[in-house]
């Protein structure tokens, strides 16, 4: 990072550190997190795991969320309505966030045994995350820096609530203007069990920075479903850092699915912290015209008997840049570790790029890694198939794409919300009428 | 209905067909014989458009159009149908998906709205139904973990339903036992008509048990050594391949 990018967040950070909010970050944490990053800095291209990342456009950005009371600031969630907002999914009690802050009006919260869900500025007292330390995951440290709300959800010993809270983030204002910090701080106690679904979109134009932050902690035994969707503006900014710590045999499904936003970095730490844990993490990502689509999932298993997956499918068509860079890390005494990673990119244009990375970084003995990665294009024996039986050569590949973007979505247990997505990645992949009626 | 004349294809820079010359007339079911490497699956691929098939020379004619002039998908929607000798799995592609768009396709070229759901649903009960192939198939991947044999029943399942003027079925008998093999007959057998022509491409004479054909023919480095009727093949099966080969030397 630039010492001009630090010395601005800085100087921003001052000049809006009196309307930032103590209850969602204690100002002691804000004033370290900025030093952290006056010091240490963002990453750059340059460092290892965010070469495929861009990080040209927070040249541009205005750092400090928007003023309160500033056209598109919160104020935005007064203009904004529902039907501006993605389908509501039945049996999900949904909370909205506009610009980062809680909107009540476009929010449907519903009463679930055991679960609490909260404003960040509403709580009595802060969660306790501990700040990471990796320089991966420093864009959460500007997150603490400027958040101006966020959603904390508890989830007591053995509350089973397997369809419960949808979370909708919602970037209205522009990033020259302010940028967007959606904040979730998620707790699920011993042996209980969550559905969990978490979108980004945007209104207006669309060219917003996001800057998202996202801390899960499953106790022992309990299970976590967790959906989330980037489906932000065409011409959105958009970084992200979820970390997640997985306690004895406790078990977290994340899906995610990245088609909006111009670029798009997703930064995902999983720390199997507790024998048995259990953590499949997949990943669509779906590039087109300019975008990048980046995801770096980083999986660490501290315990033994652990078990992992990591699966990706990503299309970059146009001249948009797809990549996902995949590390395990198995520490000693991890023994009995099973960890699998699947990672596949479809080049579906000449100009696009695709860049698929498996890492493993083993320290113990007595583990099964297994790991398979390529990047290619559509199956040429496939496609002559569909030819020979009459379809024509677009709808063919089109077929090819979405099949191969199934592995991922077939997962999505929420028919509805799998609906949805399979009409928005069918609409991002240009589909036609025809395509549509297959589904 | 299909005319090949004096066709020469290679593969990889690899002469594989001679000068090929073959009719086959409206309601003909002919067997395509020969040993391994003599080009009879490179027939069917030619026919079939595949990519990489290059054209060197001749001329093929299907129903009076020049068939070498037409992309893999409009020889389909002309009425041609390859039955593959390995089937492509596809996963994430339904069965049920391939089946609707390779229908709705063929009913565009003819000027026909697209199928009724429900109507659809019933033909494809109807013809699995001869194919002795369960309902869980359709809600399965194309071909995605099928056995050998549910492959090759897959195959002509398809071209039951699409109801093709002229199959190519290339080693559509390979790898089944000879119950599937009754069954894969049987459903090729529904399918003949005096409108309606059969290439079989196959090594061996069993399946000729099953599905009859009017004309053998004995391919022997990429050209036609030999034909003749069913007695033809049963004599293969008797002397094998080599005094053709010898003779055709």
């Amino acid at each position: 990072m630039s010492s001009s990018l630090a010395t601005r967040i800085a100087a921003e950070h001052a000049a809006a550190s009196g309307t930032l909010p103590a209850q969602v970050v204690s100002p002691e944490r804000r004033r370290n997190a900025i030093d952290t990053l006056a010091t240490e800095g963002l990453p750059t291209s340059r460092d290892e795991n965010w070469k495929y990342a861009n990080l040209r456009p927070l040249e541009k950005v205005r750092f400090a969320p928007p003023a309160v009371g500033s056209p598109g600031s919160q104020g935005g969630s007064a203009t904004l309505t529902a039907a501006e907002l993605p389908a509501a999914i039945g049996g999900y009690a949904r909370y909205t966030f506009v610009d980062g802050v809680f909107a009540p009006a476009l929010s449907a919260p519903v009463a679930k045994a055991g679960i609490t869900v909260t404003s960040l500025r509403n709580l009595p007292t802060p969660l306790h995350f501990a700040p990471s330390k990796s320089k991966d995951t420093r864009f959460a440290l500007l997150n603490d820096a400027f958040a101006t709300d966020g959603a904390s959800i508890r989830v007591s010993p053995g509350a089973d609530c397997p369809t419960c809270i949808e979370l909708v983030f919602v970037a209205s204002v522009e990033a020259q203007t302010g940028s967007s910090y959606p904040r979730v701080e998620l707790q699920v106690e011993q042996g209980a069990r969550l559905g969990l679904i978490e979108r980004h979109v945007s209104v207006g134009p669309g060219a917003n920075f996001v800057n998202t932050s996202v801390k899960v902690d499953i106790a022992r035994d309990a299970t976590v479903n967790h959906y989330r969707v980037q489906e932000s503006g065409p011409k959105a900014i958009w970084f992200d850092t979820l970390s997640a710590v997985l306690a004895q045999g406790s078990t977290y499904r994340l899906h995610g699915v990245n088609a909006g936003g111009l670029s798009s970095r997703s930064t995902i730490n999983v720390l199997l912290a507790g024998e048995h844990a259990d953590a499949s993490i997949s990943v669509a990502s779906l590039g087109d015209r300019h975008q990048i689509q980046d995801a770096f999932v980083r999986i660490e298993h501290s315990a033994p008997h652990a078990r992992s997956e990591q699966t990706f499918r990503g299309i970059s068509a146009g001249r948009a840049r797809v990549a996902f860079n995949g590390m395990v890390v198995v520490r000693q005494g991890a023994h009995g570790t099973d960890s699998q990673q699947s990672l596949r990119g479809l080049l579906a244009g000449p100009e696009a790029e695709i860049d698929v990375r498996p890492q493993l970084q083993i320290d113990t003995d007595d583990v099964r890694c297994a790991h398979g990665a390529t990047a290619g294009k559509l199956d040429d024996d496939m496609l002559f198939y569909l030819l020979s039986r009459g379809i024509d050569p677009e709808t063919a590949q089109r077929l090819l794409k979405w099949a191969f973007l199934e592995d991922v979505v077939a997962r999505i247990e929420v028919p509805e919300l799998r609906r949805q997505i399979e009409r928005s990645l069918a609409g991002q992949m240009q589909e036609s009428v025809a395509l549509k009626e297959l589904l | 209905m299909l005319k090949i004349e004096n066709l020469h294809v290679s593969v990889d820079g690899k002469s594989i067909l001679n000068g090929l010359n073959l009719e086959v007339n409206k309601g003909e079911v002919h067997a395509i014989m020969g040993p391994n490497g003599s080009g009879k699956s490179t027939l069917a691929y030619a026919l079939a458009g595949r990519p990489g098939y290059e054209i060197k020379g001749g001329r093929v004619t299907f129903e009076g159009r020049d068939l070498l002039a037409l992309a893999p998908e409009e020889r389909a929607h002309e009425g041609m149908f390859l039955g593959f000798q390995y089937p492509v799995e596809i996963p994430g592609v339904n069965n049920v998906y391939l089946l609707k768009a390779a229908i709705n396709a063929a009913r565009k070229h003819r000027g026909l709205p697209e199928v009724d759901a429900f109507e659809f649903l019933g033909l494809v009960r109807e013809k699995m139904k001869v194919m002795h192939m369960d309902e869980s198939f359709l809600s399965r991947g194309v071909n995605e973990g099928f056995s050998g044999g549910e492959k090759k029943r897959n195959e002509i399942l398809q071209m039951l339903m699409l109801e093709p003027r002229l199959a190519i079925l290339d080693e559509t008998d390979s790898g089944l036992d000879i119950d599937a093999l009754k069954v894969v007959a049987n459903g090729v057998n529904t399918l003949r008509s005096p409108d309606r022509s059969i290439v079989l491409v196959t090594h061996y004479q069993r399946l000729l048990d099953y599905i009859v054909p009017d004309f053998v023919h004995v391919l022997v480095r990429g050209r036609i050594a030999r034909s003749g009727d069913k007695t033809l093949a049963l004599e293969l099966e008797r002397r094998g391949y080599d005094w053709i080969i010898e003779e055709a030397a």
